[in-house]
Parts: structure tokens; sequence; C-alpha cells
């Protein structure tokens, strides 16, 4: 990955750039393959029906029909599996965009306006973040009434406060630069300056903390569904998949290395991809996780 | 210089005690808010046949017949008296059940970074040596492999692997802490810090090599080199104790998490540790216990981000220097 | 399929077992008969090793060590080996003596009266006396005690002690079914020293094992008793040990560190490597799909049958239990077990059940809303999805409303659903098992949503009938109701899936869930 001037780089696609880009180009593909798959499977175009039981066919080995086997129930693995990766994807999506949605704004008009604004913003971001984020999605997750939208509410705010306190700073600096306090003295709105000058520039932080917050939400709601507490059946998630599985390993392993193998390099695309973001937009940045 | 750096110290305190405050009115709503009650929690469908007298006495048994600001207050009070509730289940102070869960959880979160330090560094450093070669490629997919894996996905394969193809199942032992037994505590600890340990270590692979990597570009490297200096000296000397700081950094806000986020590994392997205690406790509906251990984790996440603060400052000669 | 090879061993050990305990326990009876002194031991069946301790995985601790106020599984299976009540079930369910040695009913009925055993002393060493046990059942009955068994002594208006080894237990109106209520731990006989704020952390009671100690979530260990005042037990103690996950369990069981544990699924169970008994029994408890005769569309008796008519409750059980259980009526106890076939459409029916549709005016078909749980026991949502695709295919849409835990026990109580997939419990007695239900005055009587006349007359002569043969045809007429009006759809008994190690010997599993014979129980 060559480095170009940001000048130059913001000319370029984004998107041409991931594709040309070494780890981005699989890690998009991988991608869309399991969203695809996910797809078909929810429309009944391939696989089975992942809720039907067909109990003379229980815990068999991968075969042609079934080729990720079946498990105690009969329900084919593969499409169970893939229905798990698009309701795992569809709250992880749901659940970053609250969190980004919110947490950028928190972020903005703190670092922006601050006093009062910025002392609230700071206040709720450092009481979320004394959480640990599992404990805080699982209190939060029982605490409402249990379906895939409410999950995402829980995992979405439990990564407000990164996306907060990742724009606060650079909204900070950009206050001080000239064309902000240019704007201002032409008489723009306060508001309107937020808006057209310091958002945009805050835009491709938010998009890679959107790429690695994507990665942990995944594993979040696997946990969560691990527990118990993610969203309710009969959809078939990947978190329970490997809980109903995790004794029946010994008598029928597929049970859960399918899932766990899909699981795997499902989050590992994203970081991937996430990691391929992040040197296209900020190959400055040296931040480690 | 001194009075600056100690409003910065006490403004820092004062923040951290606000944010407490904010947790425990938090937590203490949302817990409000789950579904059912104590009673029903303990009781299931039992609880239809209660009389209306009876569920006023069990009301009051569990200390949930008070009006909502009455039980804060009274919680908040007792708090600052150094009680911190009573649990009905266990019919043993708060205090006491957190005071005995705390090192588990500390214990598991101590060796897992332990364990992460010492796969992830020298991979890290490893990787950052022939960048792009054969053993980078090796540590970035490692790192990878450690960030994608979940935690439970792996404890629980573990677990039933080597409990039944080896017999090796020291966690189905019944807890031992390390004064009672140290052999089998550690025995304990080995699998679940193993994985913890795992997870840990990707973010540490790649902050140990990209700090190396960018202290590696710097002047004060390469005017070692050319004088002179050995590698292996400069790996150690300099690069080490420079890339500390990220590796500090990002350590240290790994161990909060630790503190409750490993409530999973707690679970599949049977460690009683504060994680395990607020998820009983939010299944059981026991309030108190569940707000006052939240709060000792969250006590000690800020605790700890303080400390590391302080280190930060110790090891980063450029702050030092002020 | 290749289940049925399970029972080829099966019912010659359990005989083996039974005839061991019931043995024992005869003899028990036998020796205190002769002496009054301290218990002495046994000339019968020896077990085998004395000594050892033996460790039992449990999913979490007790919720309480006060009997009075226990209601969950690992409660019970401790507080059973620690406390006594008057009377016992034995293997059989059929009501042997326990603290009480015997007893005459009064020819009405509404006075029993109670011949306590001799020379039993509590943990402690203080004697127990007939004050102990009106102690006991008087505080149960005040409501300020929130006891759960409160219910249970219901008829109950006074206890007498003419001296210190009987007991008069004076009823409003006959109860036949209360000698077998009185076996419940919730029951238990607690010393009248002792209050709940005592008995909070330590026990004393006059069974075979007493508290060791309590790790809060970690184990619970019981020690021999040594003033049990029956036959020594061969353990030394007895460790519950909390490990929070079955798989956890299992694991534990397949490196030989627990011994004995209970199981939710069959397939857990039958993973445990080597060494490992897994007793298949059946359960008192049974599922069905509880319908509420009194609240929306569900008011349309013919609704409701059309509902049970098409339900081939058999297909149910394979598809969600994986065939694990059987089918059956309301009442299970053996005793008095319904019969499953007697009831409108035996096998399903989907031609009758359209004409049931259709004179409940839906001959188009009808949708209706069910309250499923999540989190309250294995299989609820797996039934709950194969009864769905049984009535979809006779034209009733299942709306699955799946509710946590919390809010389906709030809904549950308050009878605030139209119909719901439940897992209730049984007991040995009918009376005991739906007396608080089906009666227009039972206490759950909002929750089951149907009461009637005759059913009030059924229930009232079957608590003073004290024929059996004429009690039977009773409560068989109850079942008839039931099922006649559709009142629920009962669905089948699963089956409880007890592993025992290899080195365990003299440890029969009850269809009532209790481990109450850990303590004939010993290590090889």
């Amino acid at each position: 990955m060559t480095q170009k001037t940001s000048v130059e780089a913001r000319d370029r696609s984004i998107f041409g750039r991931l594709i040309r880009s070494w780890t981005g180009a699989p890690a998009l593909f991988i991608l869309v393959l399991l969203f695809s798959l996910a797809v078909l499977v929810n429309l009944e175009v391939i696989g089975f029906d992942p809720v039907a039981q067909t109990p003379a066919d229980r815990l068999l080995a991968p075969n042609g029909t079934y080729w990720m086997g079946t498990d105690q129930f009969g329900r084919d693995i593969f499409s169970r599996v893939l229905s798990g990766v698009g309701s795992t994807g569809l709250i992880s999506v749901v659940a970053v965009l609250i969190a980004a949605v919110f947490g950028t704004l928190i972020g903005l008009v703190g670092g922006f306006y601050r006093g009062v604004a910025d002392l609230f913003g700071t206040g709720v971001t450092n009481i979320l973040f004394a959480f640990p984020p599992l404990l805080l999605a699982l209190t939060l997750a029982s605490v409402m009434e249990r379906n895939w939208f409410t999950v995402a509410i829980a995992i979405g705010i439990v990564y407000i406060p990164i996306f907060a306190r990742v724009t606060r700073g650079p909204v900070l600096s950009l206050r001080e630069i000239e064309f902000v306090k240019a704007a201002k003295s032409t008489g723009m709105s306060s508001f309107g300056i937020m808006f057209r000058h310091v958002l945009p520039n805050i835009y491709s932080i938010a998009i890679i903390q959107i790429a690695l917050s994507l990665s942990w939400a995944v594993l979040t709601e696997a946990a969560l569904s691990f527990l118990g507490l993610g969203a309710p059946p009969p959809a078939p998630s990947l978190g329970s998949m490997i809980y109903e599985a995790r004794t029946l390993v010994l008598i029928a392993p597929w049970t859960l290395y399918a899932p766990g193998a899909v699981i795997v390099i499902f989050v590992a695309s994203l970081n991937l991809l996430g990691d391929a973001l992040r040197n296209i937009l900020d190959p400055r940045s040296k931040e480690g996780h | 210089m001194q009075r600056l750096l100690r409003s910065a110290a006490l403004r820092k305190a004062a923040g951290a005690l606000a944010t407490l405050a904010g947790v425990s009115v938090f937590v203490f709503f949302m817990l409000r808010a789950l579904p059912g009650d104590q009673i029903s929690a303990s009781l299931g469908t039992e609880a239809a046949g209660l009389t209306e007298n009876q569920r006023l006495a069990l009301e009051a048994y569990y200390g949930i017949d008070q009006s909502l600001p009455v039980q804060f207050f009274s919680w908040l009070g007792n708090l600052f008296q150094g009680d911190l509730g009573f649990s009905v289940r266990a019919q043993q102070p708060v205090l006491d059940l957190t005071i005995a869960a705390l090192p588990v959880t500390f214990q598991l979160a101590v060796f897992s970074i332990i364990l992460a330090l010492g796969i992830g560094v020298p991979i890290g450093m490893l990787s950052a040596s022939r960048v792009g070669k054969a053993r980078d490629v090796l540590g970035q997919a490692l790192s990878l492999l450690g960030l994608s894996i979940p935690a439970f996905l792996l404890a629980t394969t573990l677990l039933t692997f080597f409990a039944v193809n080896f017999g090796f199942n020291p966690n189905g032992l019944g807890y031992k802490t390390f004064f009672e037994d140290p052999s089998v505590n550690l025995q304990q600890m080995l699998l679940p810090s193993l994985v913890l340990g795992f997870g840990i270590s990707a973010p540490i692979i790649r902050t140990a090599r990209a700090a190396v990597l960018e202290i590696r570009g710097q002047d004060f490297i390469r005017t070692a080199r050319a004088k002179g200096v050995s590698t292996r000296r400069l790996q150690f000397r300099h690069i080490l104790r420079n890339a500390l700081i990220p590796i500090v950094t990002i350590t240290g806000l790994q161990f909060g998490y630790l503190l409750g986020g490993a409530v999973v590994i707690e679970q599949i392997f049977s460690l009683p540790g504060v994680g395990r205690q607020v998820l009983v406790g939010i299944q059981q509906k026991e309030f108190a216990l569940v707000q006052s251990t939240v709060l000792v984790i969250a006590a000690s996440f800020v605790i700890i981000n303080l400390l590391t603060d302080l280190l930060y400052r110790a090891i980063d000669p450029r702050v030092r220097a002020e | 399929m290749t289940q049925q090879n399970k029972w080829s061993a099966r019912p010659v050990k359990a005989f083996a077992l039974i005839s061991v305990a019931t043995l024992v326990l005869a003899g028990c009876a036998a020796a205190e008969e002769e002496e009054t002194a301290a218990p002495t031991a046994t000339q019968t069946e020896e077990p085998a090793a004395v000594g050892g301790n033996l460790v039992m995985g449990v999913t979490s601790d007790p919720d309480t060590i006060f009997p009075w106020k226990a209601t969950q599984f690992q409660a019970f299976r401790m507080l059973e080996n620690v406390y006594d009540t008057l009377t016992a079930f034995d293997a059989d369910l059929n009501v042997v003596p326990a603290l009480a040695e015997s007893w005459e009913v009064s020819a009405d009925g509404t006075a029993i009266t109670f011949n306590l055993r001799d020379g039993v002393k509590f943990a402690d060493g203080s004697d127990f006396d007939s004050g102990d046990v009106k102690y006991s059942y008087e505080a149960i009955q005040d409501e300020a005690n929130a006891a759960v068994a409160r219910s249970t002594l219901g008829g109950v208006t006074s206890i007498d002690t003419p001296d210190a080894d009987t007991v008069v237990l004076n009823l409003a109106t006959a109860d036949v079914g209360l000698l077998a209520n009185l076996t419940g731990t919730n029951l238990a006989i607690v010393s009248s020293d002792d209050t709940e704020e005592t008995l909070s952390t330590t026990t004393n009671g006059t069974g075979p094992f007493m508290l060791e100690s309590r790790t809060a979530g970690q184990n619970v260990i019981l020690a021999r008793n040594p003033n049990y005042w029956g036959d020594p037990t061969p353990l030394d103690t007895l460790e519950f040990r909390v490990l929070p996950d079955e798989a956890a369990i299992a694991a534990a069981m397949s490196a030989g560190n627990v011994q004995l544990a209970v199981f939710s699924d069959p397939i857990t169970a039958r993973t445990v490597a080597g060494g490992v008994t897994v007793n298949t029994t059946p359960q008192l408890g049974y599922h069905a799909l509880m319908l509420n005769a009194r609240n929306g569309v569900m008011t349309d008796k013919n609704l409701r049958l059309a509902i049970s008519c098409s339900i081939d409750r058999q297909s149910v059980l394979d598809t969600a239990l994986l065939g694990e259980g059987e089918v059956t009526g309301p009442i299970t106890s053996p005793a008095f077990r319904s019969d499953p076939n007697a009831r409108p459409c035996p096998e399903r029916d989907l031609a009758k059940a359209a004409e049931y549709l259709a004179a409940a005016g839906s001959a188009d078909g009808i949708e209706i809303d069910v309250m499923v749980p999540q989190g309250l026991y294995a299989g609820e949502l797996e039934i709950a999805q194969a009864v769905a695709a049984q009535l979809a295919e006779a034209n009733i849409t299942m709306n699955l409303e799946v509710e946590e835990r919390g809010t389906y026990i709030d809904r549950w109580i308050a009878g605030d659903f139209v119909a719901a997939i439940a897992q209730n419990g049984g007991r040995p007695d009918p009376d005991g098992m739906y007396g608080r239900y089906f009666p227009s005055t039972g206490n759950l009587n909002q929750v089951s949503g149907y009461s009637s006349d005759s059913m009030d007359k059924l229930f009232a002569d079957g608590k003073v009938e004290s024929d059996p043969a004429k009690r039977k045809e009773i409560y068989a007429a109850v079942s008839a109701e039931l099922e006649d009006n559709a009142v629920w759809v009962w669905l089948f008994s699963g089956y409880s899936y007890t592993a025992t190690s290899d080195t365990m010997t003299g440890f029969i599993p009850m269809t009532t869930g209790s481990w109450q014979y850990l303590r004939t129980t010993g290590l090889k």
C-alpha cells in the first residue's frame, strides 16, 4: 500500500482502494458471500427451513443433502448457521449504527459547544465506560423485552462512549482551525458550522470506528446468545448454536465446529476490513487494537 | 508546578467520584426495570398461591417493600458506612461475598495479562523484526485469530476436550484459593487464563509491533545504530522501554474489561468471581447484590485507570521530565 | 428406534435396589419398635463400604436453607436429607411412616391422631416431641411467615398435643390426601426452640444428615447426623457442588470428580463418558398447552376441543423431546393415572377438529396468541413450535408470544393469557396436584381458568372419600370432565435424567425427583 497524500487519497474512491488492498479484498469478498448466502437461505432459495425439525435425520454428519450435517432435532445446520449470520449481522449493524449516530452526536456537540453540553457528554461517556462491556450489555438486555431490536439497542448503548470519545478529540482541534473561525466571522450559525465543516472531517474516523466496532458487536451478540440473553428463538443464532453444541461435540463434532468456524471467519473478515479501511483512511494511525 | 499536578489529581479524583455516583444511579434504576422481582424469581409459578399477607411478608423479607427513593438512599447511606447490603439467598452481607469473589476475578485477570504479555510482546517484536516476511504474516495471523475466536467457544471446547480425553478437570473439584491449595488453584486457573490471555494477546501483538516499528524509525535509534550499538541491545534497551508506553496503556484497558468481562469464562469454568456474582444476581433479581457488585467493579476499573495513568507518567521520560 | 435397548437392564436393577431399600426401611421400623433408645444398626442387607464423600453437581446453590421457604430444586435435594416430615414416600410413592410411626383417622375423617416415634433427637441433641410438630405446623399456617405450604394446612383448624408422643390434627372436613401432602419438605418439622433467624444460617433437623458448611456460590456440605433415629448413613459427607453450566457438570462426571447429577436433556446426560449410568425416570410433572376458558375466544368449548383434536401428542413428543417421555392425561401419579386415550380425540382427528372449529364459528381458520416461556425449562420452545406446526394443519394459527422468564411468571400468575405452553409440577395425590387449580376456591383458580359446580363437588367428595377404589373413580371423573371440556390440552410427561457414577450403590431416583435415598447410598 503506497503512501499517498491526503488530498489524493480522498480523490480515489474508498471502495476502489479497498478492492485493491491485500486484506480488504478477501475480507469484502467473504462478507459479501456470507450475506448473500444468508439472504438466499432466508428466502428459502437454498438450504432448508432453519426451524423445521426432521427427527428422522437427527445428528447426521455433513453429506450431500445436509452440507454441514444436522443437529439433535434434525435441523439443517448449514441453513441455521447462515440464518444466524444474517440475524447476528443485522443486530450488529443496527447496534453499531445506533452507537455511531448517538456517540458521534455526543462527541460533536460536546466538543463543539463545550460548556454544559461537553460536561454532560463527558459525564455520560465516563459512566458508560466504567462498565465492563459484556456486563453492561447483559444487564441492559435483561431489562428490556427480548427481541432483536432491543438486543441491538443494548449492544449499541455499550459502544456509544467509544464513538463519543474518538470523535470529540478531533472536533476540539477542528474548532480552532482557521476556516472554522473564518466561517464564524461570516455569520454562519454554529449549528451550520458544526454540520457543514466539522462533521465531514471526522467522517473517516467514524468509519474506521464503525468497522472496528462491528467485529466487537458480533462477538458481544454471540456471547449474549450463549448466555441465553440474545434475540429469542426461534431465530437461530450462532451463539446459542454453540451453547447447545457444547456437549454434543463429543458425539457430533460438526454441531460445534460448523457455527464455530463460521463465526471465526465472519469476525476475522470484519477485522480485516477494519484494518484495510484504517490503512486507507488514516495511514498514520498507530492504534493497536 | 506541584499545585498544578495536585489540582489535576484532585480533578481526576472528583471526576472519578462523579462517575461512580452516576454509575450507581444508572444501575439502580436499570435493575428496577427488570421484569419480575425477587419473589417471582425464587418462587416461580408457586408465587401464584401467595395470599396478600404472605406477599407483604415476603416483600419485607427481601427488602423490596419500600418506595424507590427510600430504597436508593438507604442503600447509598449504608454504602458510606461500608455496608453493601445483604443477600437473602446466601444469608451473608454483600461485602463478604464480594470480598470472596473479587480476588478470584483479580487472579484470573492478572494471570491472563501475564500470559497475554508473555505471548503478545515477543510475537509482536518478532513480527516487527522482519516486516512482511513469514514471521510477520504468522504473527499477524495469530493476532487475527485471537481477535476473532470467541472466548466462550475456545473455553467450552477446551474444557470438554481435556476432561473427556485426559480426565483433566481441575475446575470440577470445587474452587480452591491459592492459599488453600496452590497446586489445584493454579491448575484451575490454567485453562481460563490461557483462553482469556489468547484473546488479549491479539491487541498486544499489534500494539507491540506497531510501537516497535514506529520507534525503530526514529532518530535516536538510527543514531545508536550508527554508533555501532548491537541489534540485540537496541531491542531490549531502547525499543522495549519506549514501546512499553502504548503496551501499558492497552494492558490497563484490558485489565479493567477483564474484571467484569470474564463473566462467561467464570461461568464455564465454575470460577466464583464477581462477573458470575452479577450474572446470578440479575437472574435471581437480587438488586442489592448487583448494585453493589457493579459499583465495586466500576470502582476497580476507575482505580486501575488511575494507576495506569500514574505508571504511564512514570515510564514516559517526556512526561517525567516536566 | 434403538432407544428400546435402554430398558433391558433397568427394571432388574431398579427392582433389586427397591427391594434393598424397602428391606432397609422395614428393618429401621422393626428395630425402632424394639428399642426406643439411640438408633441402632439394622440386621438386614448391608450397604457398601461405610465412609466417603459423595459429590453431586448442581447448577446453582440453594436459594435458602430454611425448609418452609424453599422452592428450588437444589434446596429441596439438600433439605429433604436434613429435615424430616411426619410421613414420607417410599420408592413406589406409598405413604410410609417417618416421624410419625403410625396414625389413626377418625370415623368422619376430621381428626387424625399421629403416634410419634420415640427417642428422636434433633441434630443439636434436643429431644423431639409433639410440641415441635404443633409449633411447626402453626408457624406454617401463620401468613406472616410466608411459608410456601400454608395452603396445604388450610383445612387444619386446630392441633392438639395430648402427650409428648401424640399429635392430633383437627380438620374442618375430611382430607384424605393430607397424609400424602404432609410428606413435602416445605412441611418439615423444626424444633420449637428454633426460629427462621436461627435456621437461615444453620440447620437443626432430625434427618440423616446435617449442614457442615456452606460457601455461597460454591458448595453446600452435609455431614452425617450422629443423632439420627434411623440407620446411620453409609456416607460421611455429601457435597452439593455448584458448577453453573451443565456441560461443566458433564465434564466433571467424565473426569470422575462428580458422582451424581440430574440433567435436563438426555443427550447431555449420555455424553458423560465412562463408568456412568443414566437413569431415566418418568416425571410427575407434565407439559401442557394451558387454555384460559375465561378469556376471549377460549370461552368457546368448541374451539378448545378443536385444538385438542388437532394435536398429535406423540408426534410433538417425538419432535420436541426426541420421544423421551409418555403421552399423559391430566393425572400422572401411578395410583390414579389418567388413561391418555379417554379423551374426545384419542388420536389426532383433523376431520373432527374441523367440525368443532366450524361449530365455534371459525370454519375458515383462526389465530390465537400463545404465551411461551424462555429460559424456564428445557424444550419449551421446541414444544411450542411442534404444537404450532400441528395446529397450522388444522387452520389454527398459533401466534407465539415468547416471554422472558420473569414476565412469563408474572403473566402466568395473573392468568393473563389466552393460551400458554407450560410445564407444571405433579404430585402423587391428585388432590395435592389439582386441588389448588380447579375447585373454584382454589388459590390458583384464576390461573386454571375453569371451574364448575360438578368439579367443585368432585373435589369435595375426593377429599373425604376414604375407600381407595371409590376415590380412584372420583378422580377418573375429574379427569374425564377436564378432557371432555378440553380445559387444557395435556401433552405428555418428560423424563428426568439422573446420572450416577458406577462407584455408587444404594441410590434410587424417584418420580418425585427426590434424592432421599442418599441416606442409603454408599461408595463401592
